[in-house]
């Protein structure tokens, strides 16, 4: 933003975008009647009664879906869970397309977008997807601590250990 | 789909699935090899372990008093940044998870500090002077990590005689996306391609790169390309070297393992969502075709793009005459799948 270079005086109003013009957030919110968003959000106060507090939900299918062929929105996440999720779900044979997606940086959702094959559904490729890089995650841990305990007993890990206690004993006896 | 097929077997194969080979390991570091796995796992195992792994650090200082010549904030800073001990921090709950009002001992430590000079020398306030509070889940929690011999801990600020510093902190615990304080690594390096046969780097040279840039460590490791060897198209990165290195919060090896765990308990809270609300309210407005992706237009117009992809409406940011329009967010042909 530039600084101001006029006096509050002079500044006409008309130079600033009207609210009214500025896209609203391409995301609807969820069951919103009137959608603009923005309007929304200046009626401070005004609260609709009926309207419940609940926990946002973490994945949502996007509207334009269908069964094998569906975009999920999810609420904070990211590159993390995005990319790997998207590896394991391209390793199902029955899944023809997975892709995701930051639409913006400033947004914290991922999208993700899966089309299957007709002998599966998305929604089921998405659950199998997160149980299968569960799986994946679990292997992952035990092979590192299978591992980490191999080269603890590698005899120069054992030497290095022995080396060290007699070095401690030594300190504390003197 | 050999691969899944076997990955996917309860009991892998020797050859089959992700393979861990430890280098190099103590207190602060471990070095390993992740190989047989995706370069998208081998890259969320990184980014989870950065990031997410939780650990305690301070986030709330009351200062009583400060007669020092550094500033309230300035200390408080200071003493945000100074490692504490995180053993088993699965005992102590997030404070925004707890039931109790501000804190308490099931999502908090204290710790206090009560300095003064009275000396002539000046006065070197650290952080083994922190007092920790008794009810904590264990006797580690919350501890300041001194590593130096003399057992002094992080160096917190200076008293001349007659300045005072006295002030009570309260711990909570935390992950390093949102603030690095909480954050269980100093570094972590990752590595991947170490001839760069993939031509993932583009290396600067003056005459020959392969003079030039010094040799990676992991370069004897793998197979140099051989000469006049042809660019394989379908190669892909499946050997990942990682150095992990710690701050003494949080055991090395620990910190791979909760990086696991943390993506796991990601993936679970999903399945558990999922499962859940089935169907997750959303309206299949009838079947679609997988071809009405291709035209980008049309899928932006189904709104759940970015604000600035609007490629036709009129508003004050849409359009190709703005500046917002040639920005990468603005282009209508590339909607930012990946
Ligand atoms: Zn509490």
């Amino acid at each position: 933003m530039p600084g101001r270079t006029k006096t509050r005086d002079d500044a006409p109003e008309e130079v600033d975008t009207s609210m009214d013009d500025a896209p609203t957030s391409a995301q609807q919110p969820a069951e919103e009647e009137n959608g603009d968003a923005m309007q929304e959000d200046e009626e401070e106060g005004e609260e609709d009664p009926f309207e419940e507090e609940e926990e946002p939900q973490r994945v949502r299918i996007l509207p334009g879906s269908s069964e094998t062929a569906a975009s999920f929105e999810f609420l904070k996440e990211g590159h993390t869970l995005g990319n790997a999720l998207r590896y394991i779900i391209m390793k199902n044979p029955d899944v023809e397309f997975c892709a995701y997606a930051i639409p913006h940086p400033s947004e914290d959702k991922m999208n993700l977008r899966i089309q299957t094959y007709d002998t599966t559904t998305a929604a089921a490729a998405l659950a199998k997807g997160l149980q299968d890089l569960e799986d994946l995650c679990d292997v992952v841990a035990d092979e590192f601590w299978t591992q980490r305990e191999k080269f603890e007993a590698t005899p120069e890990q054992v030497r290095k250990r022995q080396e060290e206690a007699e070095r401690r004993q030594a300190a504390q006896a003197s | 789909m050999m691969e899944y097929d076997n990955m996917m077997d309860s009991d892998f194969k020797e050859d089959f699935g992700p393979k861990i080979q430890v280098s190099a390991a103590d207190r602060y570091h471990v070095d390993f090899e992740l190989s047989n796995v995706d370069i998208s796992l081998a890259n969320s195992l990184r980014r989870v372990m950065h990031a997410e792994v939780p650990t305690i650090a301070i986030d709330l200082v009351e200062i009583e008093v400060n007669t020092s010549v550094l500033a309230d904030e300035f200390i408080s800073h200071r003493l945000g940044l100074i490692p504490l001990n995180s053993s088993e921090i699965d005992n102590l709950s997030y404070s925004r998870d707890c039931d109790c009002e501000q804190n308490c001992e099931r999502c908090s430590v204290t710790l206090t500090l009560h300095a003064k000079c009275t000396g002539d020398e000046v006065m070197k306030v650290y952080a083994r002077d922190l007092v920790v509070g008794f009810n904590r889940p264990n006797s580690e929690i919350g501890n300041p990590v001194i590593t130096d011999p003399d057992g002094l801990g992080s160096l917190i600020c200076k008293l001349r005689k007659g300045q005072e510093l006295k002030l009570s902190c309260i711990a909570k615990k935390g992950i390093a996306k949102e603030h690095a304080k909480w954050s269980p690594t100093s570094a972590i390096g990752f590595e991947y391609d170490p001839h760069n046969k993939l031509h993932h780097l583009d290396l600067w040279y003056e005459q020959d790169a392969e003079a030039e840039w010094p040799k990676s460590k992991y370069a004897d490791v793998e197979e140099p390309p051989a000469e006049g060897q042809p660019f394989d198209y379908d190669a892909v990165p499946s050997r990942f070297y990682f150095e992990v290195e710690g701050i003494g919060n949080i055991q090395s090896d620990a910190i791979i393992l909760e990086g696991v765990k943390e993506l796991q308990r990601k993936l679970a809270g999903l399945i558990h969502g999922l499962g859940e609300s089935e169907g997750m309210n959303g309206e299949y407005d009838g079947p679609r075709s997988p071809d009405g992706m291709d035209t980008g237009a049309g899928y932006l117009e189904q709104g759940y793009s970015t604000p600035y992809g609007n490629p036709g409406a009129a508003s004050a940011w849409g359009g190709g005459a703005t500046a917002y329009g040639t920005t990468p967010y603005g282009n209508s042909g590339s909607n930012g799948w990946s």
